[in-house]
């Protein structure tokens, strides 16, 4: 089998091809993830350079114990967990850096999130930046920098790539309760920060 | 499509979330995951052997002469140091002590272990001649009978000449 027809394979069946060592199979993994999951981090860490290093500690990992993978699961969930574990610790350790930018992680209200952030709109900004930032898109981007890290993840698990509650909920190792908090409050929280776009 | 479970105002920002592009990492980002996946990486005790063959298989611009040539070569070689060694410390004997001890010496071990010398031989004749060589002798031709006489007159006519050194020797040391 080459690589090219991998097209019409599921992800559990490239899994099995990687598990026996093929490298083609490695290479079309991370064909079909690198980008959701760079994304994923990227918008949580908002540092190009970061999310990268991130991404790749992540495939590392995860293709590196590819013997592990437990079908019963989709390999996406199981990756974007590996992801979201990877992130929220690195955000644990730069929790300094995350504060002084958008708020005290442990802030339990929007209001409390915004009084311990340090404004990032300032007039630094290209002309080019300034009227991507109008757009909705950009502002999006803008607010969900703004969110918690824990908030993030689950929107954006959520929002962009449609998985249900209960898989969220397994893939951030949280209770569905607190998940669907999450998502209700993050969605608040953005609904405030856009308010004045559209 | 996921249904919706959130406020009418949340539908725009839903939407907009939806269409959020997806980010690419550098262009080499697989090939430095690739790089890192330990089952694919070829073993660390193998490799430099793979490779010093390669560099040998290379050199000078031609095949390099493979070990298995290179074991006979020695063995050829070493075989040719020997049988000088054995040649001139047995005509340092002939000259220097008595030959009719030596001569008795030697017969006394032709007698003794003249099969054992023989297959010896046969084996020592089959590295120098080589088997082609050997199996020629043996074949009994006429080109075969001529062989013979030409070894057995070089055999006799060295030993001649190593008797008659020996006895000038011996002269002119009295």
């Amino acid at each position: 089998m080459t690589p090219n027809s991998y097209t019409d394979v599921s992800d559990q069946q490239v899994v099995v091809f990687a598990q026996e060592g093929r490298e083609d199979a490695y290479r079309e993994l991370i064909k079909r993830y690198e980008r959701p999951v760079f994304s994923l981090i990227y918008r949580m860490v908002r540092d190009n350079e970061t999310a990268e290093d991130l991404a790749q500690e992540t495939f590392i990992k995860v293709l590196n114990n590819i013997d592990r993978y437990r079908p019963e699961f989709k390999f996406s969930s199981w990756l974007f967990k590996i992801a979201n574990n990877i992130t929220i610790d690195h955000l644990r350790r730069r929790q300094v850096d995350t504060i002084s930018i958008e708020g005290s992680p442990d802030a339990v209200t929007a209001e409390r999130a915004r009084a311990t952030a340090v404004s990032i709109t300032s007039g630094g900004e290209s002309p080019l930046e300034e009227l991507e930032s109008r757009e909705l898109g950009g502002q999006i981007e803008a607010a969900i920098a703004k969110l918690r890290p824990e908030y993030r993840a689950c929107i954006i698990l959520r929002h962009v790539e449609d998985y249900s509650y209960d898989e969220i909920a397994e893939i951030v190792k949280l209770p569905l309760g607190t998940v669907k908090t999450y998502i209700h409050r993050a969605r608040q929280e953005l609904r405030e920060y856009l308010e004045g776009v559209r | 499509m996921i249904e919706h479970d959130f406020p009418e105002e949340f539908v725009p920002i839903a939407a907009e979330l939806q269409r959020l592009p997806y980010l690419s990492p550098s262009r080499d980002f697989a090939e430095r995951v690739i790089s890192r996946i330990d089952r694919l990486q070829p073993a660390h005790g193998v490799a430099p052997v793979v490779a010093s063959r390669h560099l040998e298989l290379q050199q000078g611009g031609r095949q390099a002469v493979a070990p298995l040539q290179r074991r006979k070569v020695g063995l050829v070689r070493g075989t040719g140091r020997a049988v000088v060694s054995v040649g001139l410390v047995a005509a340092a004997a002939f000259m220097f002590f008595e030959i009719d001890l030596l001569t008795a010496i030697l017969s006394a071990a032709a007698t003794q272990y003249g099969f054992v010398m023989a297959a010896v031989g046969s084996q020592v004749g089959t590295v120098v001649l080589g088997p082609a060589t050997i199996a020629y002798l043996q074949a009994g031709a006429v080109e075969a009978v001529l062989l013979y006489l030409t070894l057995a007159v070089g055999l006799f006519g060295g030993y001649a000449a190593i008797r008659t050194a020996a006895h000038i020797a011996k002269s002119k040391a009295a």
